[in-house]
């Protein structure tokens, strides 16, 4: 009796692995598949089979791929450090330095959370035409920013409400200002939170494509994942070099999930409040 | 003991409180003020920053719905924008294709569920599973849409593998038909989601103490009803907040695959709400319409996050 139910147990476990690999298969592929067709000629990929650099050559020398590539980390990098910056500084106040309306003003910040970017985009988009920064970074970036910021602060008020009072409370009896405090304290104690609103925001940034397109609309200016699409939709480039661009578009991004993969699903579970 | 446990609670709670009465009320009123300062001045950012980007623009937004605008001068037509889109029948396809999409997340659910309970019996190999499902998170829609348009092409995988079972391939494309086209935005869309629900299950399923599962194993429950009748109960937060964002998901972040994959096409046959704000505002320069289907949209998202905040409340209690 005892060896047929430790046979089923291996069996059920067994069966479990199975299943496990054929979903890894059906992630998996996609990726594959973009990696291997970009390695072919046209002629090969219509054929089917065939290994080929041309793709990859046509990519870098006929479309502007570092061009879009530094224009996306430029907006990306500077969108991620004006959200740290104005969440960490939020959520202290928010959290320590209570004054009068500090609790009414987190509730509305928090609450802008809901609010759909498609609701706001064409008010946004005639405002920032208007002060004339569409096709400059700093209207894209001030637009991710915002749309940001609201969670980051949720994000960091909630770690800060865990520093114990006592620890402040020191510091100002050794005679530190609540700035002070702020640079000297709670940022280095924040480095965790700090980390995993970074990763999700390059990801979220580095991958969007309509603020990019509105906003930056210009070549000039234009990111990776805006000049992908455009390409998709001109219907003017083969299959195999549309890959290849796929593919170095998600590589950052990746690469970034990559290392930092735990702070990406901490924030992921911190999303669901405490 | 438990009084002089207090007591001694009593008194460290005074030596906090010594400070003050040692510096007097002067000195405390002036640290005070010192801080309710500071806290003004580091909330300035966050505050200007969401009034002027997020709450300015959705005020504007509900407003412009009642004009007749082309981005630069508005007329206010009252309620005629909203009387027009009520009586259009495009209006109402755009709303069903929304509600077409809401058939997936069920699947968007149920299938992370099972998969995050096999992940969860630890099987060899089970973190790299992980790392593995949880991928697409941290790939772009734009590129996702690309490698998907390729697997429905009339000669993509999918088409070869139906003709392989004598089931018949799609002249067309599985994207130049507008049932099937939608099917395959769903289809993309729960491929893509299923690795975010997927570790919010398995996080949550993490959290749960063994011991009551292998109660159940004890008293003769194998694997399935113990994740039945236990799991799923326990687990009905990380269940709810699974759900609540994969609705907001399919109301809100499925432009870029739309842009990618169809165009919002056939026709408008996978052209959803937040689609067709773009599409009436930045291609028909419908500005005013935009707003108001923005609007609705806002009104629609809005509603979730209430019913949101009520489970979360009825939680507590």
């Amino acid at each position: 009796m005892v060896s047929s139910a430790q046979a089923r147990r291996r069996l059920t476990r067994w069966l479990t692995f199975l299943v496990l690999v054929i979903v890894t298969v059906i992630m998996l592929y996609p990726f594959y598949y973009m990696i291997r067709s970009s390695f072919q000629s046209f002629a090969q990929f219509e054929q089917g089979h065939g290994v080929s650099w041309i793709s990859w050559e046509q990519l870098f020398s006929t479309l502007p791929i570092m061009r879009e590539l530094a224009n996306s980390t430029v907006v990306t990098i500077g969108t991620v450090v004006l959200i740290l910056a104005v969440s960490t500084a939020g959520g202290y106040a928010f959290s320590k330095l209570r004054f009068r309306g500090s609790h009414i003003l987190f509730i509305g910040v928090v609450s802008t959370m809901m609010v759909p970017l498609q609701s706001i985009i064409i008010p946004e988009y005639a405002n920032m035409s208007q002060v004339g920064l569409v096709g400059h970074y700093i209207g894209a970036i001030l637009v991710y920013a915002a749309l940001g910021s609201p969670f980051a602060t949720f994000l960091m008020t909630t770690y800060f409400r865990g520093v114990p009072d006592d620890l402040l409370e020191a510091a100002v009896v050794d005679g530190l200002s609540y700035a002070q405090i702020f640079f000297r304290i709670m940022i280095p104690m924040a480095i965790p939170a700090l980390f995993t609103i970074a990763v999700l925001q390059f990801i979220q940034v580095w991958d969007d494509l309509l603020v990019a397109m509105l906003f930056l609309p210009n070549p000039a200016v234009r990111t990776i994942t805006v000049g992908l699409a455009t390409l998709q939709a001109q219907r003017i480039v083969n299959v195999p070099v549309l890959m290849a661009g796929s593919f170095v578009s998600a590589l950052p991004a990746v690469i970034v999930y990559l290392i930092f993969q735990r702070s990406l699903i901490n924030g992921l579970t911190m999303g669901m409040g405490k | 003991m438990p009084k002089r446990v207090s007591a001694a609670r009593m008194l460290d709670e005074g030596a906090t409180a010594v400070p003050s009465l040692v510096h007097g009320t002067k000195r405390v009123g002036s640290l005070q003020r010192q801080r309710g300062r500071t806290g003004v001045l580091f909330a300035i950012p966050i505050v200007v920053l969401v009034s002027f980007l997020l709450l300015f623009p959705i005020i504007e937004a509900f407003y412009y719905g009642f004009t007749n605008w082309n981005g630069i001068s508005a007329q206010w037509v009252g309620l005629a924008t909203y009387r027009q889109l009520i009586t259009s029948s495009v209006f109402w396809r755009v709303l069903l294709n929304n509600a077409v999409l809401l058939v997936a997340i069920p699947f968007a659910i149920f299938i992370p569920l099972v998969v995050a309970f096999l992940l969860n019996q630890k099987v060899p190999g089970w973190k790299f599973f992980r790392s593995v499902y949880f991928l697409p998170t941290a790939v772009s829609w734009v590129v996702i849409g690309m490698v998907s348009i390729q697997f429905f092409a009339s000669n993509g995988l999918l088409s070869q593998a139906l003709q392989a079972l004598g089931l018949g391939g799609s002249q067309a494309g599985f994207l130049g038909h507008s049932a099937t086209a939608l099917a395959a935005v769903a289809v993309t869309f729960i491929w893509s989601v299923f690795g975010t629900n997927t570790i919010i299950f398995a996080t949550g399923m993490a959290t749960l103490s063994t011991e009551v599962l292998e109660a159940a194993r004890v008293d003769g429950a194998n694997a399935w009803t113990a994740m039945v009748h236990i799991m799923i109960p326990l687990l009905r937060r990380f269940l709810q907040f699974a759900f609540i964002m994969t609705l907001i998901t399919a109301f809100t972040a499925l432009f870029s695959l739309i842009f990618v994959m169809t165009g919002g096409g056939p026709g408008y046959g996978t052209t959803t709400l937040e689609f067709f704000v773009y599409q009436q505002a930045f291609s028909q320069g419908q500005f005013g319409t935009g707003a108001a289907l923005g609007t609705v949209l806002f009104l629609i998202v809005f509603g979730i996050s209430i019913f949101q905040l009520r489970l979360m409340n009825e939680d507590k209690y």
